[in-house]
């Protein structure tokens, strides 16, 4: 899941203020920011009465399933074409993908027109609880939890080491916030412990290939031959 | 087998059985090197080689590769050159080996590195593109193969001559992790180790016995001579994971306390120091446990003299 917070209120009303803003439609997400509390009806009924206190007129909200596709976008945008030829501005309350995916429709669509976001895209995490998030993957490209007891280090560890722990280690804790949050190569090793693999924590792993992801990626499957080795990638 | 080839004064000395000292010296956030090289000549007679430290503690100073060369130009000391991988990558890296290699260097200890956010630029970008294993295989690939990541040197390029050490904790907790992760090292070809500070031998043997069964990688056991007591409280509270134990830290309090004049204090503080760490070390040394010592006595080089004495070692 993504996860997302809220930008403090200034910084959201400056962002009005500098594009000139007054009237807004707002168009939460329904499907991550609405689990987190910061989209879905909740997020934009608390996003509403935030505007509308602070005169801003708000005409209309609208929650999206899935606005990071922007085919879905596209479809919710079309019902409220008129509210938004009405308004200054689109407030996203969506993480970066939902965000990018409405301008995206509004550069084609309403040309004058701009999505702003109300939230901040902190991390991809997992729910420890309702609340309580912890970041679970950085989408490296190159997934090594086969070897690592399903944990991941490039996400557990600060620096992101493939051969740890290092000297920040202590009782099993990161130096980075103050020992409060495990060492994830101390995880690494009691996941592979409790399965007898501790052979695996031994391997030198090489450093990362940075030159798939150190840049925008894409993926177009549409244009891979349609039978590849381990199956057919099309649905 | 192959002979091993040395190329520096310190891995002649670990190489020849002898009881190594090495020294630590910290450029600081000026690009004065000075300070650095007066502290080196003091030491110079009394250690075989000292690190220059590289953004010790995450905290912005003079860079390592020029208080390196220009350390051990003008002081004569033989350097042991810090690098780390936190502030630059492995094209920074390589280009680090290279340069170390041309101004004469002759030791790296690869490092890790300590997390930005631990030090005084917390909002800056960590690197971490290598760890510390990538770095030592790194210096053994350009010194062994004459290339860096498969890429040949140019056929002018000298040969590297560099020996690659590296850190080891000894006050790891668990331990199991630890060793496995300097076997790497080993694997990676570490050719000495240094610890981190180490106050109780019976955390230190049972570590140094594990490293000599699993990899035989000579090590030089980290100990802090502190100055005073308040040296000595403050590596207490402020280095995580290590305490200075309660007794010693109480006698450097009565000292502190004892009203003597300051050179009293200064001998009284000296006498502790090595009543402290000359029985542990020669316990280990007797056990054939460690290759030597590495001093971190930054600011503090007139314990030398003393403790070497102790030891009962030879002025160089």
């Amino acid at each position: 899941m993504i996860i997302t917070e809220n930008k403090p209120w200034e910084e959201v009303k400056q962002a009005l203020e500098l594009h000139h803003v007054k009237n807004v439609v707002i168009v939460a997400c329904g499907i991550c920011a609405a689990k987190v509390g910061t989209g879905g009806t909740e997020g934009a009924a608390k996003m509403k009465s935030q505007l509308v206190e602070h005169g801003f007129n708000v005409v209309t909200t609208a929650v999206v399933d899935e606005p990071c596709d922007e085919r879905m976008t596209k479809q919710a945008f079309r019902k409220i074409k008129d509210e938004i030829n009405e308004v200054d501005a689109v407030v996203s309350l969506t993480c970066g993908l939902g965000t990018q995916a409405m301008n995206t429709v509004m550069r084609e669509k309403f040309p004058k027109k701009v999505a702003l976001t109300a939230l901040n895209t902190v991390f991809m995490g997992e729910t420890e609880r309702f609340g309580v998030y912890k970041e679970g993957c950085r989408a490296c490209g190159d997934c090594i939890l086969n070897e690592t007891g399903g944990v991941c280090p490039i996400t557990h560890c600060a620096k992101s080491m493939l051969n740890g722990p290092c000297g920040g280690s202590v009782d099993g804790k990161c130096e980075v916030g103050d020992y409060t949050r495990p060492c994830g190569w101390i995880e690494i090793y009691e996941a592979l412990e409790s399965i007898d693999r501790l052979d695996l924590f031994l391997k030198v792993r090489e450093p990362r290939n940075w030159s798939e992801s150190g840049h925008q990626r894409e993926l177009n499957m549409r244009d891979k031959p349609a039978k590849e080795e381990g199956g057919d990638i099309h649905d | 087998m192959t002979e091993l080839k040395t190329h520096s004064n310190l891995m002649k000395a670990i190489r020849s059985g002898e009881f190594v000292i090495t020294g630590e010296l910290e450029p600081e956030r000026t690009s004065n090197i000075e300070p650095t090289v007066h502290e080196a000549i003091e030491i110079k007679k009394y250690c075989v080689a000292a690190n220059v430290t590289d953004n010790p503690k995450s905290t912005v100073c003079l860079s390592s590769l020029a208080g390196s060369y220009l350390t051990q130009e003008k002081s004569g000391l033989e350097i042991v050159y810090q690098l780390t991988c936190r502030d630059q990558n492995r094209m920074g890296l390589g280009a680090a080996i290279l340069g170390a290699n041309a101004l004469g260097l002759k030791n790296i200890l690869a490092l890790t590195g300590d997390h930005n956010a631990c030090g005084d630029m917390p909002k800056s970008k960590p690197v971490f593109d290598y760890d510390s294993t990538h770095l030592v295989k790194l210096v053994r690939e350009m010194a062994d193969k004459r290339s860096i990541e498969g890429l040949a040197l140019d056929d002018d390029c000298p040969d590297i001559t560099i020996h690659v050490g590296g850190a080891a904790n000894p006050n790891a907790n668990p331990m199991g992790p630890e060793i496995m992760h300097i076997q790497r090292k080993a694997m990676a070809g570490v050719e000495f180790l240094q610890t981190q500070v180490v106050y109780d031998i019976d955390i230190a043997e049972p570590f140094l016995k594990e490293i000599k069964d699993k990899t035989g990688v000579p090590v030089l056991l980290g100990i802090f001579p502190m100055r005073g007591y308040g040296v000595a409280k403050g590596f207490d509270e402020m280095v995580p994971g290590v305490s200075v134990p309660k007794d010693l830290l109480a006698k450097f309090k009565a000292v502190k306390k004892s009203g003597f004049e300051k050179k009293e204090k200064n001998e009284a503080y000296r006498k502790l120091n090595i009543d402290f760490y000359v029985p542990m070390l020669k316990e280990l040394k007797k056990k054939n446990l460690v290759a030597g010592c590495h001093i971190m006595a930054v600011h503090y080089p007139k314990i030398f003299p003393p403790l070497l004495d102790a030891l009962g070692l030879q002025p160089r």
